[in-house]
């Protein structure tokens, strides 16, 4: 006899509000539904009663993890209607930021999946590296979440002495390298919770379209740093890492593999950052008619938005947002079919969801 | 690496690619989207999202449609005159949600699937204009100013 179990929209095993209806046979998942839009904010459509200064303000609160990307992500649309282009300088600070986010996103959320694991030491240890990482943040911008870093034409603060942040990426590397990674790849109650479960194919992933650490864990090549480079990543040396199982631990691996690229990176633009100013423009700004789009390759997988400006208006027309966790979250359906119940709020916990993105 | 010209050519749109701000665009002329995703599925171009429009009065609505191929951004416009366009999700998947909320946000119709509730609705009417809905009313900053104006 099947049964339905709901998961959601409050429930321990889920940070943030969205419901998972699950139909089971015995303690087997058959099948799943997805409910999002609880926290529904309308943030599109509030855009367009904001002006060029306020917009940016706003769309940094889709997110709480990946507040610059988005930011930048507007910031990159805007420059275009602006005719507009970041300064070198400006370009490097934006690869830092975001890679600085990355190692943010990734940490965190290796907290979060050891917990779910019942590793709570981990959980620990991966918290108090997070803290290092928004010590960086903070020491660059001056704030911990939402940094207010981007600006149409550039960035607002320059980091005066890059090659002072090194010794913090050297000792986040050599944290991660003897402690984090070893226990994740070869722990077995790591293995045990993770190898073989919440399984996307490569087909799947491909028709559902997934974005970001989920589809390079299913085999899929892609990343918007070396397929379609922006702001200094086309001067930045670094490989794509791709797992072709799938599982819960596949997009384990690709985090954590992440994580030291995102040192590899941080060391080159902190090392060889040009000199020069970090805004062009000045204050004001006159956008021609039409639309423009920009896509960055957030920790999940990848934004993009569409801006739609007429000429002569201080507010957008219309700003479009695509999410990564709007592209991954329907994919869980399929992860957790056949999956044990007991074994889902892993597999859920495994895309590295955002609600707050996703209920924009 | 798939060339843009064939997608173009099978499609049988005469005019030509043109790469503005971020995107490739294409008109595609009489194509129909059904048509546009089943030429993309064969291109292996990945569905990104769709980008919905109101055009002003009673003009209908713009749809963008986007995919990405090896890297680059594809937009093909469609402009409807009604509220109602075919939709890809039995082509692509990955287009459920999208539809469905602009279902919800636009009251369009995608014909050929239903569209299950996302929750973006206004009490328990979904499918209704939410944005026409929003628009009636002042925004909270303009009405805040009305209020001490008075």
């Amino acid at each position: 006899m099947s049964y339905r179990i709901p998961m959601g929209p409050y429930h321990p095993g889920l940070e943030e509000p969205y419901k998972l209806d699950m139909i089971c046979e015995g303690e087997t998942v058959q099948d799943a539904e997805l409910n999002i839009g609880f926290n529904f904010r309308g943030i599109e459509h509030l855009a367009e009663t904001r002006n060029y200064y306020q917009v940016i303000a706003l769309m940094e609160r889709v997110c709480g993890i990946c507040s610059f990307i988005h930011t930048l992500t507007l910031c990159q649309a805007m420059e275009k209607l602006a005719g507009l282009e970041a300064p070198p300088r400006a370009k490097y600070i934006r690869v830092v930021m975001a890679e600085l986010e990355r190692l943010h996103s990734h940490v965190l959320w290796a907290g979060i999946a050891a917990k779910l694991m019942g590793f709570k030491t981990m959980f620990m240890t991966c918290f108090a590296l997070r803290e290092k990482v928004m010590d960086v943040l903070q020491a660059i911008s001056g704030n911990r979440v939402n940094y207010s870093m981007n600006r149409v034409g550039g960035v607002n603060r320059d980091v005066e002495d890059p090659l002072a942040l090194l010794p913090l990426i050297d000792e986040l590397e050599r944290e991660m390298t003897r402690t984090v990674i070893p226990i994740f790849t070869t722990s077995s109650t790591a293995a045990s919770r993770c190898a073989g479960i919440g399984v996307l194919t490569p087909e799947k992933a491909r028709s559902c379209a997934v974005v970001g650490p989920m589809a390079r864990a299913s085999g899929i090549n892609q990343d918007l740093r070396r397929d379609a480079p922006y702001a200094a990543y086309e001067e930045m040396k670094f490989d794509v890492h791709v797992q072709p199982a799938g599982d819960v631990k596949a997009r384990l691996l690709v985090r954590a593999l992440e994580i030291m690229e995102s040192c590899k990176i941080l060391r080159q633009a902190l090392t060889s950052m040009p000199p020069g100013e970090v805004s062009v423009g000045g204050d004001k700004f006159a956008f021609v008619t039409g639309t423009a789009t920009s896509r960055v390759e957030a920790p999940r997988g990848e934004v993009m938005y569409s801006v739609s400006w007429k000429e002569g208006s201080r507010n957008p027309a219309r700003v479009h947002v695509r999410t990564p966790t709007y592209a991954n979250m329907p994919a869980v359906r399929w992860m957790v079919r056949g999956a044990r119940l007991a074994d889902t709020p892993l597999i859920q916990a495994s895309i590295d969801p955002c609600y707050s993105c996703t209920d924009r | 690496m798939t060339d843009l010209e064939t997608i173009r050519e099978k499609l049988g749109t005469s005019e030509p690619w043109v790469e503005s701000r971020g995107t490739h665009w294409l008109n595609p002329g009489a194509a129909g989207v059904r048509q546009v995703a089943a030429v993309m599925n064969e291109a292996h171009a990945r569905f990104v999202t769709i980008t919905a429009y109101q055009l002003p009065g009673a003009e209908g609505f713009r749809l963008e449609y986007h995919w990405d191929l090896e890297g680059r951004l594809l937009g093909l416009p469609f402009t409807i005159a009604g509220n109602a366009i075919d939709s890809i999700f039995d082509l692509s998947e990955a287009a459920d949600w999208i539809e469905r909320e602009i279902h919800e946000e636009y009251s369009l119709e995608f014909t050929g699937r239903e569209c299950a509730p996302l929750l973006l609705r206004k009490g328990d009417e979904s499918g209704v204009n939410l944005r026409e809905i929003a628009a009636a009313k002042p925004a909270p900053a303009a009405q805040a100013q009305k209020e001490v104006a008075q």
